[in-house]
């Protein structure tokens, strides 16, 4: 399994999301942005509390450079999204994920499209899981709008956006 | 404060939050079941915390104005209108992700 982690609030989520599955999820393989500081100690905090439950438990931690910052132009946003690619087309061919679980951040993008164009080329075929954020109410994120098209299962937590998006899931909200 | 790790401690001993509409703050001050007050920022362009606080507001979990009318607000409220909140339910997600790889 290999989750992205964004700054904040997503990585927050995330561990939410993460926090009923069961240890046939494992190992974790975890990706964050290098800039991001925080979301290491949330990560491993939430592995230890998982690791006196389940002793086997595994994970691991990779950066990979931020996509795009907030507000950043759509132009550079393109040109730093392609360079993030470099760095997550090797790292998802190492770790070649059977899930990947993502919930929005511009990090999501690199790694995702990676793992599409691994499934691509038969190297590895990667169910790709997307949770929209709990703040997007009734409209979707970049991420989201790039991703609905990209992923296997397109998760959204308010009924509006599955309106919207028809080929999403409603669970309802989940963090 | 600048970055304290937690607010966990705070908001236990608060009876009343008020908040910017970041998403983290917000569930977290209504899982603990304390009234809040969410304060929209007028002048962040693109203000993707509106759509959910306006959701929680409409959902009647939350009070919410912005800066300029906080005080008139905080004059005229009635905090017992608001209802409980909740809580979200990540294990609906492990099942779903269980049927997805036939693990149930």
């Amino acid at each position: 399994l290999l989750v992205v982690a964004g700054s904040g609030g997503h990585t927050t989520e995330i561990l939410r999301l993460l926090s009923c599955l069961s240890e046939s999820y494992s190992p974790r393989h975890y990706v964050l942005a290098d800039s991001d500081k925080m979301s290491e100690a949330k990560i491993r905090s939430f592995e230890q509390k998982r690791a006196e439950t389940f002793s086997e438990s595994q994970f691991s931690l990779d950066r990979i450079p931020r996509s795009r910052e907030v507000r950043q132009s759509w132009i550079s946003s393109v040109v730093t999204t392609l360079y993030s690619i470099l760095y997550s087309l090797p790292l998802t061919f190492k770790r070649k994920p059977d899930l990947i679980l993502c919930n929005g951040p511009g990090t999501c993008v690199p790694v995702c499209l990676s793992a599409f164009l691994l499934g691509l080329l038969r190297i590895k075929r990667t169910t790709i899981v997307y949770v929209e954020s709990i703040c997007r109410v009734e409209t979707l994120s970049l991420s989201g709008k790039i991703l609905y098209y990209f992923s296997d299962y397109f998760i959204v937590q308010w009924p509006d956006l599955k309106k919207k998006y028809p080929k999403s899931v409603y669970l309802g909200r989940i963090v | 404060f600048r970055f304290k790790d937690s607010l966990a401690e705070d908001l236990q001993s608060a009876d009343l939050v008020i908040s910017h509409a970041g998403a983290g703050s917000c569930l977290e001050t209504l899982e603990k079941g304390k009234p809040l007050i969410v304060v929209i920022n007028d002048k962040l362009m693109d203000n993707h915390q509106l759509e959910l606080a306006k959701q929680l507001h409409r959902d009647g979990y939350v009070l919410y104005c912005n800066c300029s009318t906080l005080v008139e607000t905080l004059q005229s409220m009635d905090l017992s209108a608001l209802k409980p909140f909740p809580p979200g339910q990540p294990e609906k997600f492990a099942s779903f992700l269980d049927k997805v790889f036939g693990l149930q």
